[in-house]
């Protein structure tokens, strides 16, 4: 991923409409006794999308206003999402993502990572209370209602950021493809697109994370 | 190249988890009037509006959510509720007959519910946010120090007691329910007065567990709790006393050493549906509870 300032700007939006979205919506469902987490959705695809620092970092920053809307503990959601964020963007760059199955898979493996890892944080940081087996319950349909929501997020996140994506082709019949700064429509069936313009690589400022 | 942007990865890993773990320590170490809690209030204040309109837009979602999920849920409980039926009718009988100590109960309770809640200014609170897990048992409201609202407040809903104020900024306030495993309520079973406290089962918000209770002390199910709000002159309890906590739902055979009973409780709240809400502030001097 190409880290400009826009791109940025739009990853902080991401973040912070996410955690609102959460603590202001996701929060109050109760689908099956257990409450959707969108959070590590959302750090997991950006982890997928941008690489292991795009990932911890943006862990790192989600967790710090959901712990600081919240009033809760700073640095526990911090320690937590950074860690899953990384882990995808680790996964990210030592493996192609080819199959549309694969995130959501993906992201609902690394939600169950997080949600096991933030139970065993706050177990260490000293629940003093008898823990039931419905923890992991809600820890195992947390994941699984994470692969759900991935299904719409992970795409919608993509298209986003599709500009700092160097990767990024679109799966509608008629492609988007990008020559020389402008855009032109290709036929389906791969005929080639009339131009007189030399193909060249479109130049980006910005760090390749 | 490569390895430098594999140490450079590492590196900022590395701070991030160390700022982590510093962030963690920090605020368990610090004075509620640090910099850490300055910044989580400020962050708090500015974002509280944007987060109050988000719930107020998305609240017919959430309905339509709920319903789906309630309808699923009650395919499921039709078949209990029939058994419950033909084992409830058995029970009218029986019912009928304590129908007459039931009614001093419930003048007793009403007394509870009205005369220790005289003293205290209500400040009515709308929730607007609640924390995603199971571990923070929290939710935010939208009014702080501003409408007169103090730290350690108990907090409650029609039904009966909700959870205390733990943190306050001028226009939110957090409120620890009594499901968050931090918390621990001293109640007293009516009407025989049996006092315990209730702790939270971390995972279950429709289970609470009433303990040091002496395995001696009859306690049969449906009988009713309230705050015991007890004092010393030195420390007291948070809560004033009186106000309904929830209903005995089971009770587990205790062992013969054993010298506490192990009694499940059935908050009166559903905290998961929580609206809003009436913080209970002033009121009489509690001695031992910051305010």
């Amino acid at each position: 991923m190409i880290v400009t300032n826009r791109i940025a700007i739009r990853i902080a939006l991401i973040l912070l409409v996410a955690v609102i979205l959460q603590t202001s919506f996701f929060s109050y469902l109760s689908i099956l006794g257990a409450t959707p987490n969108v959070l590590p959705v959302v750090v997991v695809t950006l982890g997928l999308l941008g690489g292991a620092v795009v990932g911890a970092v943006c862990g790192f920053a989600a967790g710090l206003l959901l712990d600081s809307i919240l009033l809760q503990t700073l640095g526990v959601s911090s320690l937590v999402l950074l860690s899953v964020g990384y882990l995808a963007g680790r996964y990210r760059e030592g493996a192609p993502i080819k199959s549309r199955l694969l995130p959501p898979a993906l992201i609902a493996g690394f939600t169950l990572l997080a949600a096991a890892g933030l139970a065993a944080v706050e177990l260490m940081l000293g629940v003093d209370a008898a823990v039931s087996l419905l923890v992991v319950r809600e820890i195992v349909l947390q994941a699984l209602f994470a692969g759900l929501l991935a299904f719409p997020l992970y795409p919608l996140i993509r298209f986003t950021l599709r500009p700092a994506l160097v990767d990024y082709t679109p799966s509608k019949r008629g492609r988007l493809i990008r020559l020389g700064g402008r855009r032109r429509r290709r036929a389906a069936h791969g005929r080639r697109v009339r131009s007189s313009a030399p193909r060249r690589v479109p130049r980006r400022v910005g760090r390749v994370a | 190249m490569y390895r430098k942007q594999v140490r450079r990865r590492r590196a900022i890993l590395v701070v991030l988890v160390v700022l982590s773990l510093i962030l963690i320590s920090s605020q368990f170490s610090e004075a509620e009037s640090g910099p850490l809690h300055t910044f989580q209030r400020g962050v708090a204040t500015v974002l509280a509006p944007v987060g109050e309109v988000a719930e107020r837009a998305l609240k017919p979602v959430r309905d339509l959510v709920d319903w789906f999920d309630e309808t699923f849920q009650a395919r499921g409980e039709n078949e209990d509720l029939n058994a419950q039926v033909a084992e409830l009718r058995a029970q009218v009988t029986e019912l009928q007959q304590a129908a007459g100590e039931n009614e001093q109960f419930e003048k007793l309770l009403e007394l509870d519910r009205t005369a220790p809640l005289g003293g205290y200014e209500k400040v009515t609170a709308r929730v607007i946010g609640r924390s995603p897990t199971v571990w923070f048992s929290t939710v935010q409201i939208d009014h702080g120090s501003s409408a007169g609202v103090e730290k350690n407040d108990a907090v409650v809903s029609g039904e009966g007691l909700v959870g205390r104020i733990t943190d306050l900024t001028p226009n939110t306030a957090q409120v620890e329910l009594i499901t968050d495993h931090s918390n621990a309520v001293s109640a007293q079973v009516m009407p025989n007065g049996a006092t315990g406290i209730v702790e939270p089962e971390v995972g279950d918000p429709e289970d609470l567990l009433l303990d040091y209770i002496s395995s001696d002390e009859p306690v049969q199910e449906n009988q009713t709790l309230v705050t015991a709000g007890w004092s010393n002159g030195q420390i007291s309890s948070a809560y004033p006393p009186g106000i309904p906590i929830g209903r005995v739902s089971s009770t587990d055979a205790a062992e013969p050493e054993q010298e506490f009973q192990r009694i499940h409780v059935e908050p009166f709240v559903d905290l998961r549906e929580l609206g809003y809400v009436q913080v209970l502030t002033g009121g009489e001097d509690r001695p031992g509870v910051p305010g």
